[in-house]
């Protein structure tokens, strides 16, 4: 299931869901690359069965249900068709044991694994699949992650209790990934008989190795094993039921109290962990663990209705006044990583622009004296008498002040103007800012088709760059799509369309008791194989 | 301590047409002389020694050598409070010339200098950007303590008005205005600025507003209180007699003479208004970054309480100090006045 970063926002209806994501994600904006999938193992002997695993995560989920557009915490009780390997990023098989794709990405054929149960005792068929992605279609702007995916569908046939064909009126080659996302999660009919809202407050019933017991907004959730479940997918630790008999996740949002219950033993596992608490983590002989997001990196996205803004050469100037290395040097661990491209380099499709993104402010003044801002008297650059004040919108402000000392020695005023969620929203709607600070997770590079084809997030339009983007989106060989999702990454660093700032991470740090913990490929946690000894 | 030292030379309770305790604020070594009394429970016989001299003054200035060493005398016998106005002194001059207290830049860091222990040459340490603290907290005193007495008037003004209003009008308007305040003093005040500044926006000066508005119903109690006293007293009936209008009644015998328990109150206030101030802008409703703010400084070295208990630990005790000063100045201003 997602954790917050992981947000596929959508143009249009998905904006406010963009936005709500954005907001979330930097708070777990610790980073780190994929170091280490998971922390003991077989190392520590063989697994032992049982045990309640408790486990602090930093944030309050808006909603447990996957499908809608909430962010929520992977509670191992809904599962999708298909999983990624998140060491390779292979789609391998889950609910669907096979599938055919139809030679221009128009028509997926899923042939769905016999015997499979939801919690609630009905069993997994086709119909099923066909109503979860009529209801999901239903949803409208709630589900807005998986809308984006489901965009261009035109019909879903089940010509037996075990097949399922879903074609597209276009190419839309991201869907095989899109299925294994938690937002294509399958649930039974009774489940999607409930009201969203109910659904959100956890009333959910899927096929995986959990359940939810027990959900008290803003400070619990428990879940607990499910017996009888058999259908793990093959990138999965083990197979079998969990091996955990429970795991209580109480939400934390406080970081100092999450490291100081993690260090007097209070809770297993805690999420997030920040940089400045990391060393501290280590000494106390805990393990931390940290996988990179994949997606689009942290950015600044500039507003490029604004005229200033609308100059690629301020942007571009802009883009090489950040020092990226000082940012990760200052906030972050050495094992955390700049952004050399829009996105991670956890992506499938990603490529290395590291040189383009190189800090390189004389060249930046250059750019801007070019412009005609000249440094004013208190340093800040102005034109005709204005000043060369921007404003970023944001929910939380990691390494933005930095940003904003960067800009200064270059002559450009940041103003930061931190709001809350709904603030964010309506602001980001409006068009009312210069830079919006966000990111957007998802392991497959059409996540820069659905964030800037058409440009609906920054106003901007550019043909090679819509090409490319459509491009990706239309074949099913990996080299095509790879060759032009680097066309695209490089049209908008080098344009500043979008201005990459850091790798975002999730960071866990987990007792020595605890083994087996991994990450799944959209970096959350997974409770399956995990074990206490 | 220096109130005692007053009594010799001028009447306590002379001049009632004066507000003296307005002195309250400068913070002077002479407490203002007569009406730091917040009970007001003598209104009485202070009515019937008004009576008399509305409008006398005393002749202050013409031994001004004398009182100052007195002045010099108390203090030295008493530590506490000389201690707490050189906070108060300190801190002021923060506000008004931070460039001769900090050489720093307060808002750009030299990042390889991050979170740095206190020394020689960083007195309260470097915060996560390589900022100097102690520039940060020189630079933020002025519009902390700008917040204060913003936040201080706003009550005042705000509680003089409606206690005014209520006491002298009296009937439904009293009734009405009073059990409004009564429901303001119901709502636990941090919660009720909260409150307030969600609504008219983030911004140090909106919370000083906030908290000002959460603050006006005791101001306007005594207010009223006073009023009711002293719109009774002799020379105010005199004044109605020889022919003065209500206006001018209440502008030149009852609010100068109501007014002065409200800046006794408001001087006792000062901490507690600072404290909720940094409270709000702690929880992130003030200063925008980078502007250093007390508040906003304990909020930005509260994830690195473990990694550098400095950052938490100097503002704190700034704030902590500011707030005790205050308290033990009005307090002497207070126990002045018994004598």
């Amino acid at each position: 299931m997602s954790r917050p970063v992981r947000r596929r926002p959508r143009t249009g209806a998905a904006l406010a869901a963009v936005v709500t994501a954005a907001v979330v994600v930097l708070a777990a904006c610790s980073s780190g690359h994929a170091r280490s999938q998971s922390v003991g193992g077989s190392a520590a002997g063989p697994s032992r069965q049982g045990g309640t695993l408790r486990y602090a995560l930093f944030y309050s989920p808006t909603c447990l249900d996957p499908q809608q557009a909430g962010e929520g915490p992977d509670l191992g009780v809904v599962e999708s068709l298909t999983a990624q390997n998140p060491n390779t990023g292979a789609v391998v098989a889950s609910l669907a044991a096979s599938w055919e794709v139809r030679g221009d990405a128009t028509s997926f054929t899923f042939h769905l694994r016999p015997n499979v149960t939801f919690s609630d005792g009905s069993a997994l068929t086709s119909t099923v699949v066909a109503q979860n992605l009529n209801a999901i279609r239903r949803l409208g702007a709630t589900a807005s992650h998986a809308g984006a995916y489901l965009a261009a569908l035109t019909s879903v046939d089940t010509p037996d209790p075990r097949t399922v064909t879903i074609t597209f009126n276009r190419p839309n080659a991201q869907f095989l990934q899109a299925t294994a996302t938690p937002a294509l999660a399958i649930e039974s009919a009774a489940s999607l008989a409930r009201p969203a809202g109910e659904r959100c407050a956890g009333k959910i019933v899927g096929t995986g190795p959990f359940v939810v017991d027990s959900y008290t907004p803003n400070q619990q959730i428990v879940i607990k094993r499910r017996a009888g479940y058999a259908w793990a997918p093959s990138s999965a630790g083990h197979q079998g039921p969990a091996r955990l008999d429970q795991v209580r996740i109480a939400i934390v949002t406080n970081e100092t109290t999450r490291t100081g219950s993690l260090l007097s033993h209070q809770f297993d596992v805690i999420s997030n962990v920040t940089p400045q608490d990391e060393p501290r983590v280590r000494a106390g002989g805990f393990s931390v663990l940290s996988r990179t997001d994949p997606g689009v990196v942290l950015s600044l996205w500039p507003n490029e209705k604004r005229p200033t803004l609308a100059n690629r050469d301020i942007r571009v100037a802009i883009s090489r006044a950040i020092d990226r290395q000082d940012i990760i040097a200052t906030l972050y661990t050495p094992q955390y990583k700049p952004a050399t491209s829009v996105l991670s380099s956890t992506t499938p499709g990603y490529t290395d622009l590291g040189r383009d993104l190189a800090r390189d402010p004389a060249s930046a003044r250059a750019l801007l004296d070019a412009a005609g801002w000249k440094p004013g008297p208190d340093g800040i650059r102005v034109r005709g008498g204005q000043r060369l004040t921007l404003d970023v919108i944001f929910g939380l402000p990691r390494s933005l002040e930095l940003i904003q000392q960067q800009l200064h020695a270059v002559g450009v005023d940041l103003r930061l103007r931190q709001l809350s969620i709904s603030e964010l929203q309506a602001q980001f709607a409006a068009g009312n800012y210069d830079f919006f600070l966000g990111n957007s997770a998802r392991a497959d590079p059409d996540v820069l088709r659905t964030l800037f084809a058409g440009f609906t997030i920054t106003g901007a339009s550019a043909d090679p760059l819509t090409a490319a983007l459509n491009g990706q989106a239309a074949s099913v060989d990996t080299a095509v799509r790879n060759r032009d999702a680097a066309i695209a990454q490089r049209l908008l660093v080098t344009d500043a369309h979008d201005i990459p700032i850091t790798e975002l991470a999730e960071v866990v740090a987990a007792s020595d008791k605890v083994h087996d913990l991994r990450f799944n490929a959209n970096a959350s946690l997974n409770f399956y194989d995990a074990w206490l000894s | 301590m220096a109130g005692s030292t007053d009594l010799a030379d001028a009447d306590p309770r002379g001049d009632h047409t004066d507000p003296g305790s307005r002195q309250a604020f400068t913070i002077t070594s002479r407490p203002g002389p007569s009406h730091a009394d917040p009970s007001g429970s003598d209104g009485g016989v202070r009515g019937s020694d008004a009576d008399t001299d509305p409008g006398r003054r005393p002749a202050a200035g013409a031994r001004i050598g004398p009182r100052v060493l007195l002045a010099l005398v108390a203090l030295v016998r008493n530590p506490g409070l000389a201690g707490s106005i050189l906070v108060i002194g300190v801190v002021l001059a923060w506000a008004v010339v931070p460039g001769w207290f900090s050489h720093q830049n307060p808002l750009q860091g030299v990042t390889a200098q991050r979170l740095q222990a206190p020394s020689s040459r960083h007195l309260f340490g470097t915060d996560h950007l390589g900022r100097d603290l102690y520039a940060r907290m020189v630079h933020g005193a002025a519009l902390s303590l700008e917040a204060t007495v913003v936040a201080v008037l706003v009550a005042v003004l705000a509680g003089a008005v409606v206690g005014t209003v209520a006491g002298y009008l009296q009937g439904w308007i009293d009734t009405a205005l009073m059990r409004v305040m009564d429901v303001l003093l119901a709502i636990p005040g941090l919660l009720l600025a909260l409150a307030v500044v969600s609504a008219i926006g983030f911004g140090v000066i909106h919370v000083a507003i906030a908290v000002g508005v959460v603050s006006v119903a005791s101001y306007a109690r005594v207010m009223r209180a006073q009023v009711l006293v002293v719109r009774e007293v002799g020379y105010v009936e005199a004044a109605r007699g020889g022919g003065a209008r209500g206006a001018r009644i209440l502008l030149t015998h009852v609010i100068p003479n109501a007014a002065g328990p409200l800046l006794a109150l408001a001087a006792l206030d000062v901490g507690t208004v600072l404290l909720t101030v940094s409270a709000l802008s702690f929880l992130g409703f003030g200063a925008e970054p980078p502007t250093p703010e007390w508040g906003a400084l304990v909020a930005s070295g509260e994830p690195y309480l473990y990694a550098a208990w400095w950052l938490t630990t100097f503002p704190g005790l700034t704030v902590a100090a500011v707030v005790l000063s205050t308290n033990r100045i009005a307090r002497a201003l207070e126990t002045d006045s018994h004598h």
